[in-house]
């Protein structure tokens, strides 16, 4: 029976230096697959590197083996001084559920954050053009899209920008609305205050820089796309800025009040949004409470950071529950592939229509003896079964192949079988159902004593 | 077991009343016009309280799911209003905007029209929890008026109906201006004390709002002032000064929104202050119809 496995390390098991060593850059990740699933016993094959993870997920009909054989493909990069600890394992359903919480940014380093779906689906990609990817891992991570998806629009994980510089980016949005052609002044030289003017560069904004040595603000403007202004235009430039990123070593307030003051009647009370990280401070708290001005120091946006932090551990709760939901539609999904429930339905419904082809020629011919009856009854019969009986084989041999799976789901949608019609009606396929739903989650459990043997 | 013996389905549809709430919402028809009147009545007060709930809710969620929603239900009350307004209109060759009653309920209606296209243009959904409580107030008082008497002398006169038809164009886009004045005190608020979660990421942009505000009070001043010119005018044909106070009030939020335009562009005095002014200007505007309502219900005491 064939079986999900997963093989990888994150930023819960190792530290950087391990994970920068089993990194696959992304134009690398086809032939990587390739590779691996040349030498490996898998069915499918798909590897997710991100800079916080690499993970090599499968399907196998042996996953016990597919197990040993991910280990050893990932643990042969290790650096040597590493031990395969860092590697976690993870199977059946368990799988799953990891590849949908991955997907929805559950496990990432910062919950909520939005890049690690592009990566994951570019995984997907690099798979399916790598033919890789076959019908389990198809569905696994199609549904692990529309899971991360359905999270992100019924929980408020994604909301809220956990970053300082980021946080500055969308305050000055609910401030100025569109930042395309607003300005922003980068006063001082500190890595933070850069850090933040690159990011407001990058939403459209202009950026001037100025500093007390020249030739620092022509370096720092060189670097990040902006232009130098010279220190004694400091009045003119706080007048035409819109955003003011002061991050100077100075130990004095730059911006007072008296200064402020000549500023905000010479830009005419247009608001001006100052953030101050330099450290001690820039800007004189009193400037804060004049009208349109508004002045958040670090302290502030660090506050911003760990309370949407703490918003989207709260969320996390909810999304959780999301999961459970869509990892249990999975199974049933998982479960109508089985073999024995598309019999039973695909023999009901060539029965059925037997049986309504006969009620109607019987109520036609009206004056038949019951042994004429009983031949027309045992052809009818005979009809279903022996158009029946090819396919059957076929399907039975097909299905323990290594496209079984979809083979299964082809002829369900090719007679149009849902989960109604195999489930519920008989107490057998019930029992089928169970069987399965114990045995994947019985193979999740029994994880690594199943790779002892 | 059988499931053949059903228990009778409980009606949950609102039983018609009939009382004095809206024994004046139509002076001389009655029977089933009055009684479909009155279900009308209160399908479309129902309908703008539950938009006005959601619009409410709307504000403080934290997920999209159900953004449409507030959206569809408004429409239709807006529809159930219209249908509601035909019904109500006088026979053809009667003028239109008869009574204060109808005053008030075509400028709700235009409110919820002004708040649909701003919302189109602007993106600015969220600004519904403010203007539509206003659209819902209009509306339920100009159904409260069961004595309202029509304006008297009754409206004949065309200055008189231009003086009407320019104050209460003027009344929408200042309730559209009020709506975004509310949103960018409060975001402002907001922004000031450091509370960026949730209402925070609900309201629009600052300058987006400002910008409402302006064009809107831009729009509405105009007209104001045209009503208010037109007001003057049919005022000393017919003979004088009876309405003292709310020409006062009139007068009052003209100033208001004069200043504000006038401080706006000479002394670019914009944000806050031109956000509270608007809002106060708004809140006389609604005076002055208090104002001619009182004298209507009084009129006719």
């Amino acid at each position: 029976m064939r079986d999900f496995v997963v093989v990888g390390l994150s930023h819960r098991t190792a530290p950087v230096e391990v994970r920068e060593r089993l990194a696959v850059a992304p134009e690398r990740l086809e032939d990587e697959l390739k590779e691996i699933s040349a030498r490996g016993s898998f069915d499918e094959a798909l590897l997710i590197s991100t800079c916080n993870r690499v993970e090599l997920y499968a399907t196998s009909a042996n996953p016990a083996e597919a197990v040993r054989s991910a280990r050893h493909t990932l643990g042969s990069r290790l650096p040597d001084d590493a031990s395969e600890d860092v590697l976690y394992t993870e199977r059946g359903v368990a799988v799953v559920r990891h590849a949908f919480r991955v997907a929805s940014s559950l496990d990432s380093m910062v919950v909520g954050e939005p890049q690690i779906l592009g990566q994951v689906k570019e995984a997907y990609d690099a798979a399916r053009s790598a033919g890789t990817a076959g019908p389990l891992l198809g569905r696994c991570f199609s549904q692990a899209f529309s899971t991360a998806k359905r999270i992100r629009n019924e929980t408020g994980i994604a909301q809220g920008t956990v970053s300082v510089s980021s946080i500055a980016c969308e305050l000055a949005k609910k401030i100025f609305g569109n930042l395309d052609g607003r300005r922003t002044l980068l006063l001082g030289a500190g890595d933070m205050g850069e850090t933040a003017a690159r990011s407001l560069r990058q939403t459209g904004t202009q950026l001037h820089v100025i500093n007390r040595s020249e030739e620092r603000a022509e370096k720092l403007a060189s670097s990040c796309g902006g232009r130098p202004v010279p220190y004694e235009r400091l009045t003119t430039e706080l007048a035409e800025a819109d955003v003011v990123i002061a991050s100077t070593a100075s130990s004095k307030f730059i911006l007072t009040p008296e200064l402020m003051k000549g500023v905000v009647r010479s830009r005419r009370h247009r608001p001006l949004f100052i953030i101050d990280i330099a450290v001690p401070r820039d800007v004189d708290p009193r400037v804060g409470t004049m009208d349109n001005v508004f002045v958040y120091d670090v302290d502030d946006l660090q506050q911003v950071a760990e309370e949407n932090l703490a918003v989207r551990a709260r969320e996390a709760n909810q999304a959780e529950r999301i999961i459970e939901e869509e990892v249990a539609s999975f199974l049933t999904w998982r479960r109508s592939l089985e073999l024995a429930p598309t019999i039973v339905a695909l023999r009901k419904q060539f029965g059925d229509v037997a049986d309504e082809e006969l009620r109607r020629a019987l109520s036609r011919l009206q004056n038949l003896n019951p042994s004429d009856r009983a031949v027309l009854e045992a052809m009818a019969r005979s009809l279903v079964n022996k158009l029946l009986h090819q396919p059957m084989i076929q399907l039975k041999a097909g299905a323990a192949e290594a496209d079984g799976a979809q083979l299964i789901d082809t002829v369900r949608r090719l007679f149009a079988i849902t989960d109604d019609d195999s489930g519920g009606t008989e107490t057998s396929i019930e029992a089928g159902d169970e069987a399965n739903v114990t045995q994947l989650t019985a193979a999740a459990a029994s994880g690594p004593t199943g790779e002892s043997k | 077991m059988s499931y053949c013996q059903r228990p009778p389905v409980p009606d949950y549809r609102p039983k018609p009343v009939h009382g004095r709430l809206f024994s004046g919402l139509s002076h001389a028809r009655g029977g089933p016009v009055k009684t479909m009147k009155s279900g009308l009545f209160i399908a479309t007060a129902t309908l703008y309280g539950i938009a006005c709930i959601l619009y409410l809710t709307l504000l403080t969620r934290r997920s999209d799911s159900m953004r449409r929603l507030p959206g569809l239900v408004f429409v239709s009350a807006l529809g159930a209003h219209l249908a509601f307004l035909m019904l109500e209109s006088p026979p053809p060759g009667d003028i239109p905007l008869a009574d204060i009653s109808q005053i008030l309920s075509i400028s709700s209606l235009g409110i919820g029209i002004a708040f649909l296209l701003a919302s189109y243009r602007f993106d600015v959904t969220v600004l519904g929890a403010f203007m539509v409580p206003v659209a819902l107030m209009l509306f339920l008082a100009s159904g409260l008026g069961s004595s309202y008497a029509p304006v008297s002398p009754p409206v004949e006169d065309a200055v008189l109906t231009l003086h009407i038809g320019a104050n209460i164009l003027g009344l929408v886009a200042f309730a559209l201006a009020f709506g975004a004045g509310v949103a960018y005190v409060l975001q402002e608020r907001l922004l000031r004390r450091r509370q960026l979660s949730g209402l925070f990421q609900r309201l629009p942009s600052l300058d987006v709002l400002d910008t409402i505000g302006l064009r809107a009070v831009l729009t509405g001043f105009p007209l104001l002032t045209f009503g208010m010119v037109t007001g003057t005018f049919w005022l000393l044909r017919t003979d004088g000064s009876e309405f003292y106070v709310s020409q006062l009030l009139g007068l009052l939020a003209w100033a208001i929104f004069a200043a504000v335009i006038v401080l706006r562009v000479a002394a670019g005095w914009q944000g806050r202050k031109a956000a509270l002014g608007t809002i106060m200007g708004f809140v006389c505007t609604l005076l002055v119809l208090a104002g001619y309502v009182v004298r209507a219900a009084g009129g006719s005491a």
